[in-house]
């Protein structure tokens, strides 16, 4: 499935919705979201990942930008990932710099 | 024997992924396998399109061959870029640090060499040769 990124702004949190397989050649496109997301100056990032079925580490450096483009008191959401990209994820020590859930819960990703 | 040639560009990933999905289905792989295989090599090719060819301002192919017997499936990534051996990468030492105090890159190889059950690399007749090896499911 082509990947897919789609940006919005809801009550101050950046919610960037990915679909698909996110490997070196379409992460600009994701790249482009988070930048989006920095200059907003949000309170916090949601990525919605429930229908992302692969993401190469191009996927991981676009985080590491994130959080350094905007600052450690930006919280990133990590929202519905599948296994294999959570084991990733694990595997590169991303999991305690991000919080993970099962579903967008917009009480606490947009009240924080 | 099977392979596949591409071109040497980002935009060939996607298709060196399907093909070794393809393979790791036809090697009866699990679902969690097969998706670590296809990221190792992944990882490989991508730093073999953005560092051997396009920083270096060559271009070249992505030779992609299967090979697969009772035991193992062994894929094979070859290109004409300059010698690079990933062995000679230590591992990040910046895994357990905060993403915020992290290098942009450098977990590519990391992830390549972590993901399979052997990972090899010889320089042949002018090519570098990544080896990926997993190893089959037994049969019950």
């Amino acid at each position: 499935m082509a990947f897919k990124s789609v940006f919005e702004i809801v009550n101050g949190v950046a919610k960037i919705t990915l679909s698909g397989e996110l490997d070196a050649a379409v992460a600009p496109a994701f790249r482009i979201d988070i930048e989006k997301a920095a200059a907003a100056k949000v309170k916090a990032v949601a990525l919605v990942m429930k229908d992302l079925e692969y993401m190469a580490s191009a996927g991981l450096r676009a985080l590491v930008f994130a959080k350094q483009k905007m600052g450690t008191q930006v919280e990133i959401y990590m929202i519905g990932l599948q296994e294999t990209v959570m084991e990733t994820i694990t595997m590169t020590g991303f999991q305690n710099s991000v919080t993970f859930l099962d579903e967008y819960e917009a009480a606490r990703i947009e009240g924080a | 024997m099977q392979s596949l040639i591409v071109p040497g560009i980002l935009d060939s990933l996607s298709e060196i992924g399907q093909f070794v999905n393809a393979a790791a289905s036809a090697a009866g792989l699990e679902k969690k396998v097969a998706y670590r295989l296809r990221l190792a090599v992944d990882e490989i090719a991508t730093n073999i399109i953005i560092h051997g060819y396009e920083d270096a301002g060559l271009s070249g192919d992505v030779g992609v061959l299967v090979e697969m017997d009772a035991v193992a499936l062994t894929i094979t990534l070859e290109d004409s870029s300059g010698p690079f051996d990933p062995r000679a990468f230590a591992d990040p030492d910046h895994i357990y640090k905060p993403i915020e105090e992290r290098p942009i890159g450098g977990l590519g190889v990391f992830l390549s060499k972590n993901n399979v059950d052997r990972f090899d690399y010889e320089y042949v007749n002018g090519h570098n040769r990544n080896i990926f090896v997993i190893n089959r499911p037994k049969p019950s």
